[in-house]
């Protein structure tokens, strides 16, 4: 059993989460977050390991190459202080943390990638660029608090998870079904960006009126169309905005 | 509005902050372009640029992601960037933003997203060295020091974007004084050109969500809108 002078108390460990909120500040193509994630764990390091030399091996052990999902690392730092509590008192063998970061870095960054950055974060962002016409600027304070009550919920809950489970905390995941959320945020992000595309093209003719505006409208939505089409091709979207900008500005300078 | 230096700072300060969030320090997306935009165009003045700026930048950069050591276009400084040259124009015209505006500056900013990541990897370039004098003050047995060269990292991060985005501001406030040369069949076709580029963004977003059967979610989403519009428009005779 972890005993008192190896058990961290809850400020300590508060701290640590505070601290992984920096875990990217000198993210550098080399070690990657390995600063970050020394820095992160330094107050729990100096708790428990009071000999300096002890304390001198944790912190290199620390500084090794490391790199995941900047919200999912949560779950990692986490599981290093359960670990480290474990060395600390004598019961685990140093090598068991430098592989549990090693085996988790991986999956933890795929399933973060898959779920943050390619699900919730197009979903909200599309969502409320949609509801722009209605909500004016609070449709951006709208994206911050959705985005953000699942990004701090689930990145506290990963925190609290690998503190608790260490090496277990994977089956705590797997049972979140990120993957199957995020497949139904990614058809919110879609049908949003749809929306947004109409009202676009429907506020611009209205406010140009007339026939003019019925064509800019139906003009925008077939470009809007044929856009997706070519995007798929690989026809760079740097060029589809040039043309589409060309063609449109030709027609509204001449109508 | 009067718009000088004062305003061309707080463009830069602005831009350092929601860089330095995208990157450093926490990265609860107030660095997104529908944020970042909306926010400089409310501390310049001129909310509805940014919102609209935003909007548009959102969905064009919506489906780029930083996946493992990739590093994508940077869309905070395209919209934080984008959004101060375009209120700085808009501003030496002596109105407000204008669709003509938000095409003329979508246009001529649109390298901004690639200059953002060519300076990513230049301050990438001062964090390696950070991390290697790390490494050897760790070894010296200088723990502390060692740990806190993570927060070294940060400020050229801040120093650069500063400058970039106020750079851009100034160039705007520049540009701003020759809009009154432009000729009026010019401006007519910018602002029709800005729907236009909207689509094309909606278009990128669509696909870039990821979605499986992705046209057919946009179709619906596009279908419900259309829908809503037209009942409004009806009603409202």
């Amino acid at each position: 059993m972890i005993g008192p002078g190896t058990h961290l108390p809850r400020s300590v460990k508060l701290r640590v989460f505070l601290r992984s909120l920096l875990l990217q500040a000198s993210w550098n193509p080399k070690g990657m977050q390995n600063l970050g994630l020394v820095y992160a764990l330094f107050p729990a390091l100096q708790q428990l390991y009071p000999d300096p030399l002890a304390r001198r091996e944790a912190v290199q052990r620390h500084l090794t190459f490391f790199n995941t999902h900047p919200y999912v690392a949560a779950a990692i730092v986490g599981g290093v202080l359960y670990h480290e509590e474990r060395i600390a008192a004598g019961e685990e063998d140093p090598r068991r943390v430098t592989d549990f970061k090693s085996a988790l870095m991986g999956p933890l960054a795929a399933l973060g990638d898959g779920f943050f950055w390619l699900s919730l974060r197009p979903a909200a962002g599309a969502f409320c660029a949609a509801l722009v016409p209605w909500l004016g600027a609070w449709a951006a304070v709208l994206f911050l608090v959705l985005y953000n009550v699942v990004h701090l919920t689930l990145r506290a809950w990963l925190f609290r998870k690998g503190l608790q489970l260490g090496d277990r905390l994977v089956e705590a995941v797997a049972r979140a079904r990120l993957p199957t959320r995020g497949a139904r945020l990614r058809a919110v992000a879609a049908a949003s960006a749809g929306a947004a595309a109409a009202y676009l093209a429907f506020a611009f003719g209205a406010q140009q009126g007339g026939v003019g505006g019925w064509l800019l409208a139906g003009g925008c939505l077939a470009l809007g169309a044929l856009s997706y089409v070519l995007v798929a091709k690989k026809v760079p979207t740097a060029v589809l905005t040039g043309v589409a900008a060309l063609l449109a500005g030709c027609l509204g300078a001449f109508l | 509005m009067h718009v000088g230096w004062v305003h061309v700072a707080m463009a830069g300060a602005w831009g350092a902050l929601v860089s330095l969030e995208r990157r450093a320090f926490l990265q609860a997306m107030f660095s997104r372009p529908l944020v970042a935009a909306t926010g400089m165009g409310l501390l310049l003045g001129q909310t509805q640029t940014g919102l609209y700026l935003g909007m548009v930048l959102e969905l064009f950069y919506l489906g780029t992601a930083s996946l493992g050591a990739a590093l994508p276009e940077n869309d905070t400084l395209a919209a934080s960037g984008t959004t101060a040259a375009a209120v700085m124009m808009a501003s030496q015209t002596g109105g407000g933003g204008t669709p003509a505006i938000w095409s003329l500056a979508l246009l001529l900013f649109s390298g901004l997203g690639l200059l953002g990541r060519a300076a990513d990897r230049m301050v990438e370039g001062h964090a390696a060295a950070l991390s290697a004098h790390g490494l050897e003050l760790a070894e010296a047995g200088e723990l502390e020091r060692a740990v806190r060269q993570n927060l070294w990292g940060i400020w050229p991060y801040a120093l650069v974007y500063f400058l970039l985005n106020a750079a851009c501001a100034a160039l705007g406030l520049g540009l701003g004084t020759l809009l009154s040369h432009v000729p009026l069949v010019v401006l007519r076709g910018l602002a029709w050109a800005f729907p236009a580029m909207a689509s094309v963004a909606a278009a990128t977003a669509a696909r870039g969500s990821h979605a499986r059967n992705a046209a057919l979610w946009g179709l619906v989403g596009g279908a419900v809108m259309t829908g809503f519009t037209l009942v409004f428009a009806w009603v409202r005779g």
